[in-house]
């Protein structure tokens, strides 16, 4: 069992762990002009080197922690990009994550933080009826037109007015399928499911992909009903304990079924269960043996699934990819996605300009930082409108919320989906999935 | 600095431009060198007279200014000295002009020196200076430092290809200096002045560039030897028999290893120097030189020759030589890295020097670089927890200077002398060449306020100091 550290502990370890990293700093600067969000604002306290710099000073002492060194600490997407190019092996957005995990440990954690990420999300079952809700406000009178009055409402709850939501789903991901589906014909593998919030919520339509494409090719898929939140959300928000206890939950609860591999769907999550969970999750064989039986949905299918001549009916589309920061740079995954859309008869893959930079969502940070955010996200939309594509597919619900709620701004055809949406339209169309 | 300054600048500038609070000003303190200071403030100029404004009221209130690129310097030019003003070029970004017809190209002196090439890319032109921060260093930068790169020995450092620039004198009076021409002796060669003027003499605002066309064929070779001295001596032979490869890079054992740890390039283990090739040019012309480069190599004593067969082989052979520096930094938690350079019959000399240097001290030290150009990088890796072992690199650095002035060479290659190597410059040109400088920089900037010292101290500070 994990001992609870205290307080105090954790605050000085997080400041040793962040020492670790900017100690091997070379102030050198390769990381600036990568930084997305540096790009867009131009000021060195938002660049990677800066970040550190700051990070040095408060472990130092020589500064406290201000207002604007929250703000500066708050500027990260979290996207790894200077971290795949620092010469020294730095990782810069670790030490932001510790800094914001020790401003919390020192301040506390803000009431509304506390609210969601200690109540709502551990009980899950208010965010469920809140989208569901949400979902039923969306259906009844939003038919949401950019001048539609409603969108005032919208800064009340942090969002910007310009914003564009994909609709909340009225049935859950989860509860469309019992606990334990069967696989079809013969049974290859028990595969058990992490569904992210976003699938269960929103993105319903990844569910049934996955659970299609997995259980039609002999594999048995077990959705654990109980799972909860993985905590990354709560982790980019600075409160490692409330990470810690969801971290925790969810993996004693898939421990306790019997499952030859997890996959999951989401870029952020497969990350979290795969790596960050070692940070917070007591270091085991069981751990080891764990992290090691997690697989990013693309790669699990690349490793394991051949299709048979005529399983894959013809999708007629110009399709490009976009990389998710937390399945490229994150998970190293990046020619298992492209490498199923390229199998698909029909699709015309288009590889777009810059297909690995970050789009700007971040999670939360599109919501906290719209305006950085849609302009990080403009060159994305500029190169999509480049690559004269159908569809943009990927691997990450907030790219597609961000990149889709961008692309309606510009007024672009182009259509976000999940490969695995594609995957399975696909095994329908060959007649593989029924 | 007051508020009514304060406020004289926002004026200049608008709101936005003016960096005040203590958290901004920090991250404008530092480069990559050592080095640490706090600017009072800083501000992002967007146009020359923006610059002009600066340096009028800097003159007019005694205030320094320090002009500011993308603080990649490796010997501290960018650190306000005296604190006062950090004159951030980051924002004068965009190109000017592309004149394929005269192969020319017209920037601001913040543009990222990568953003060049894609730019000119479809006229079949490149700007051939490539310094390994190419992507994180800004022309401006470039220009005062007069950065060099792989190509160095063929194409030249930058000097070679500045025709013109407009200037900000320390006062303030905006000067055009150079020409677009291929020829002119209209004045002085004034170019030549502020090229690798830190900072010092004027801010450079725009600059016109020269550009070549893309060369038709790119032949790239390894070769491995058992021997430090064979390694150094072939690349002396190679000069010496007329041929000038466009690269002609050198990595020494520690490096191999430290690179062979980060990254796997495909590079022997257990040789104890390889040089990495290049001749560029029309194909047979290529081919023909690398024919010669071979003769040398067999000469003395080559283990392997081997010439990359396609882009693929040619990258990953690069691709050693252009992570070796990272590899380094992860083999101890700290490193200095020298740039001395030497005649290129002199390279035994100072590959042997640096080994003696390392048992006499008992240190690490990674040998790389552009030996091609007698541009050496020992790479000093220590512990700077370790006092002990870091006055022995203090001791060890001193000392290599010194080598490469009896050698008839030079304490700085490409990355300048600022504040990092101001104590020993007098060693290599001499008082009399201090004094010159002195004399060069009171005619421009009497009040010593612009990049304020940097390089060598003014005589009124050597009073007060004294
Ligand atoms: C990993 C690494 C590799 C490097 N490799 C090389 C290399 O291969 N070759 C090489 O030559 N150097 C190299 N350098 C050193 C450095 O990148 C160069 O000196 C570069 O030219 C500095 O550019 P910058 O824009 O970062 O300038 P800064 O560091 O910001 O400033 C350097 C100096 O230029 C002055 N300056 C900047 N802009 C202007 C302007 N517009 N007008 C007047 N003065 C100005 C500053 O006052 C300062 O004195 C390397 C550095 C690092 C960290
Ligand atoms: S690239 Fe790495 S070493 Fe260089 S400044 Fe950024 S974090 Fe530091
Ligand atoms: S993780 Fe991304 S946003 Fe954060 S500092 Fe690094 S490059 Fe910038």
């Amino acid at each position: 069992m994990h001992i609870q550290k205290n307080i105090q502990e954790q605050a000085r370890q997080h400041l040793a762990e962040a020492t670790k990293e900017f100690d091997k700093c070379m102030k050198c600067g390769k990381c600036r002009n990568v930084c997305p969000v540096f790009k867009e604002l131009g000021n060195e306290i938002f660049s990677a080197r800066g970040k550190n710099k700051l990070a040095e000073k408060l472990v130092a002492g020589d500064i406290e922690i201000t207002a604007r060194v929250k703000q500066a600490i708050n500027e990260c997407l979290n996207c790894k990009t200077c971290a795949a190019n620092c010469p020294a092996g730095v990782k810069p957005e670790e030490v932001v994550l510790r800094m914001r995990w020790y401003i919390t440990t020192k301040e506390g954690l803000h009431w509304f933080k506390a609210l969601l990420f200690r109540q709502l999300l551990w009980r899950k079952w208010p965010i469920t009826l809140g989208a569901k809700m949400v979902g039923l406000a969306q259906r009844s009178f939003f038919g949401i037109g950019p001048n539609n009055p409603v969108r005032h409402l919208f800064p009340l709850f942090g969002f910007s007015k310009r914003r564009f939501f994909p609709e909340m789903a009225l049935k859950t991901g989860q509860s469309l399928y019992p606990e334990v589906i069967p696989a079809k014909g013969k049974k290859k593998m028990r595969v058990g499911y992490f569904t992210g919030c976003a699938g269960n919520l929103i993105y319903t339509n990844v569910v049934t992909s996955v659970v299609e494409i997995l259980t039609a090719c002999g594999y048995e898929v077990v959705i654990p009903k109980k799972q909860r939140c993985n905590g990354t959300p709560v982790l980019a928000n600075g409160d490692y304990e409330g990470a810690r206890r969801l971290m925790q939950f969810n993996y004693d609860l898939f421990q306790s079924y019997d499952l030859d591999a997890i996959v999951v769907a989401c870029s952020s999550c497969g990350l979290a269960l795969k790596k960050e969970i070692k940070q917070f999750v007591e270091g085991s064989p069981e751990l080891e043996a764990f992290t090691g039986k997690v697989y990013d949905i693309h790669e699990f299918i690349e490793n394991n699934i051949t299709f048979e001549e005529g399983d894959l009916g013809k999708l007629p589309y110009k399709v490009s990819y976009h990389d998710p920061c937390h399945l490229v740079r994150g998970q190293g995954v990046r020619e298992q996605p492209r490498n199923i859309l390229k199998r698909i008869p029909g699709v015309e893959f288009h590889e777009m300009k810059d297909a690995a930079v970050c789009c700007g969502s971040a999670g939360s940070y599109c919501i906290t930082h719209y305006d950085t955010a849609i302009k990080i996200d403009n060159h994305k939309v500029k190169n999509i409108q480049d690559a004269h594509v159908d569809y943009v597919a990927t691997g990450c619900p907030t790219c597609i919320m961000h990149i889709q709620d961008n692309l309606k701004q510009h007024e672009s055809p182009e259509k976000m989906r999940y490969v695995v949406e594609m995957l399975a339209d696909s095994l329908r169309a060959g007649g593989k999935i029924k | 600095m007051n508020t009514s300054q304060i406020q004289e600048l926002q004026n200049i500038f608008g709101k936005e431009e003016v960096l005040t609070e203590p958290e901004d000003l920090l991250v404008y303190g530092y480069d990559a060198s050592p080095v640490e200071i706090t600017p009072e403030v800083v501000v992002f100029a967007k146009t020359t007279e923006h610059v002009s404004e600066l340096l009028k009221f800097a003159y007019r209130e005694e205030i320094p200014v320090t002009p500011r690129g993308q603080g990649s310097g490796l010997s501290g030019g960018s650190i306000p000295h005296k604190s006062g003003i950090v004159l951030s070029m980051d924002k004068m970004n965009k190109i000017l002009h592309i004149d394929p017809e005269n192969r020319l190209i017209t920037v601001e002196a913040g543009l990222t020196t990568s953003e060049i090439d894609p730019a000119i890319a479809k006229f079949n032109l490149f700007y051939p200076p490539d310094p390994g921060s190419v992507s994180f260093s800004s022309i401006g930068g470039n220009v005062a430092e007069n950065a060099g790169g792989l190509r160095g020995l063929k194409y030249g450092v930058t000097k070679n290809y500045v025709k013109e620039m407009k200037v900000v004198l320390p006062q303030g009076n905006i000067v055009t200096i150079g020409s677009k021409c291929v020829k002119h002796v209209a004045g002085f060669n004034m170019e030549s002045v502020f090229v690798g003027a830190e900072g010092l003499l004027g801010v450079v605002t725009e600059i016109t560039l020269a550009l070549m066309p893309i060369p038709a064929h790119r032949e790239s070779a390894l070769a491995i030897f058992t021997t430090l001295r064979d390694a150094a001596q072939c690349v002396s032979d190679i000069i010496a028999a007329g041929v000038t490869p466009s690269t002609l890079e050198f990595i020494d054992n520690k490096a191999i290893n430290a690179i062979q740890d980060f990254k796997d390039c495909g590079l022997p283990r257990d040789a104890e120097a390889v040089l990495i090739i290049e001749c560029d040019g029309e194909e047979h012309s290529a081919k023909a030189e690398m024919a010669k480069v071979e003769k040398m190599t067999e000469k003395n004593k080559v283990r392997k020759f081997k010439i990359a067969q396609s882009a693929g082989e040619r990258d990953n052979l690069f691709e050693g030589r252009r992570v070796c520096l990272n590899a380094l930094a992860s083999v101890r938690p700290n490193l200095i890295l020298e740039d001395a350079t030497v005649l290129r019959s002199q390279l035994p000399e100072i590959v042997a020097g640096v080994s003696q240097l390392a048992e006499k001290y008992k240190l690490d030290i990674g040998l790389f670089g552009h030996a091609g150009d007698g541009n050496m990088h020992p790479t000093f890796l220590y512990d700077a927890k370790d006092a002990d072992e870091t006055a022995r690199v203090h001791e060890a650095v001193k000392e290599l200077f010194q080598l490469a002035i009896d050698l008839g060479g030079t304490i700085s290659g490409e990355h300048g002398i600022g504040l990092e190597k101001k104590p020993f410059l007098a060693d290599q040109i001499g008082n009399e060449g201090i004094a010159l400088l002195q004399a060069v920089k009171k005619t421009l900037d009497p009040k010593n306020l612009l990049n304020p010292g940097k390089m060598f101290d003014m005589p009124q500070d050597t009073v007060q100091a004294a």
